[in-house]
């Protein structure tokens, strides 16, 4: 019986090793993808529509990227970011297709979440640039979901 | 006291500040744009209704014009059943915006059933069974979200089993045909604003690069070349620049359009 508990107890943290540490340490994009729909909440509750695709990777520290993405005039847009890190810092920033900033000063980032409001004044196809600012992590994942009304 | 209303303003100060640090956009007010173009992530596809949704706002659209149940043709090829998956999600979208009930629960069985045909059934049936319930009860923001959610798990799915090709003509078919049907309302009532909401040459460019990447689906489905046609004559006139996009060329466009959705939904 002894050596039963034993052997079952040395299966049971092989698994926890083996499954779950790597992913309470590591994340995944889907991890970032739930902190950018956190991020959304208080928007939703003014009637903001969540998209369900969503843009999501691993940036380093200090490094950027570009999604474009097609926007109506005549519709309010909130792009929100986050990231499982919580120590990271991110920020998401959004320009028009001639490369001027265009968002609502109401647009916000705060450590591991952030958040970009546009009005677009014209249909275009828009910039959304990603950054992850500071980060404790080698690579930090990342998600961006965006909702409109 | 004074040492505490002290700390308490030294404490607002601070409060305050790192609150102006929270909003502050410390972004730069201007990028390089042709710089930007080597790190740019791939488009995502708007959705028919956000297209609507933007062009109710201009004036009220007799929706229930635009609704469309007739069950299409059956097909075996699945990069038509892809972009006809796609056309009829499209059609569900204005369903709802016409609050059809009826119309939006035949479109739900039709889009399981194209869904069983392309073989990502499975993923499909509690967002078909969600679909109906939404609508039996008139909420119609659950069926909008629903839709949504059905077009992300039927690619999903194909992305799973590397058919990214397929699930790319999903998103296209909906596009078609919600084109179609913004170019119908604005025919009828022309305004620049209502045609601004046409000026997505990046998102043609976009398509036409995907179809270019397909060249094994045209001899099963000759549509696509159709289409990629379609694409090459629709790009100049929403390319219009600064200028307006003519109340002429509104029209071409829905006559392409609609030309390319007949032959999505029927047997040639």
């Amino acid at each position: 019986m002894n050596r039963f508990i034993k052997s079952s107890l040395r299966v049971s943290l092989f698994a926890f090793v083996c499954f779950i540490l790597p992913r309470g340490a590591g994340g995944t994009v889907d991890d970032a993808q739930s902190f950018a729909l956190q991020a959304a909440e208080q928007n939703v509750k003014e009637g903001f529509q969540v998209r369900e695709d969503y843009w999501g990777g691993d940036l380093g520290s200090g490094e950027k990227k570009a999604v474009r993405q097609q926007l109506f005039k005549g519709n309010e847009y909130w792009f929100w970011m986050g990231t499982e890190v919580e120590r990271a810092k991110i920020s998401v920033h959004i320009y028009d297709s001639e490369g001027k900033l265009a968002e609502q000063p109401d647009s916000w980032e705060k450590g591991h979440f952030a958040a970009a409001h546009v009005i677009p004044r014209a249909t275009s196809s828009y910039f959304i640039i990603v950054s992850v600012e500071e980060s404790p992590e080698e690579r930090t994942h990342w998600a961006l979901v965006y909702g409109f009304r | 006291m004074i040492a505490f209303s002290k700390t308490l303003k030294i404490s607002a100060s601070v409060f305050l500040g790192a609150t102006l640090c929270v909003h502050a956009a410390q972004a730069p007010q201007r990028i390089d744009v042709s710089k930007m173009s080597k790190q740019v992530e791939n488009v995502v596809v708007p959705l028919p209704n956000e297209i609507f949704g933007a062009l109710n706002k201009l004036g009220s659209v007799n929706w229930r014009e635009y609704v469309r149940t007739e069950k299409s043709s059956n097909f075996t090829e699945r990069p038509r059943i892809a972009l006809l998956l796609g056309t009829v999600i499209a059609d569900g979208f204005i369903a709802v915006q016409a609050e059809d009930a009826p119309a939006v629960k035949d479109i739900g069985h039709r889009v399981l059933e194209l869904s069983k045909g392309i073989g990502v059934g499975n993923s499909i049936v509690p967002h078909a069974k969600a679909i109906t319930e939404a609508a039996d009860k008139r909420k119609w923001e659950d069926v909008r979200q629903e839709l949504d959610r059905t077009q992300s798990s039927v690619q999903a799915a194909m992305n799973e089993v590397q058919d990214q090709k397929l699930s790319q003509l999903v998103s296209l078919g909906g596009w078609l045909r919600g084109t179609q049907v913004l170019t119908s309302v604005v025919t009828k009532h022309y305004s620049t604003d209502g045609a601004e909401l046409l000026h997505q040459p990046d998102l043609i460019v976009h398509f036409q690069t995907q179809l270019q990447g397909m060249p094994e689906f045209v001899e099963q489905a000759p549509i696509i070349r159709d289409i990629q046609n379609g694409l090459g004559q629709v790009k100049p006139l929403v390319d219009a620049g600064s200028a307006k996009i003519s109340a002429d060329s509104v029209r071409k466009i829905n006559d392409i359009t609609t030309k390319l959705d007949s032959g999505i939904v029927t047997k040639d």
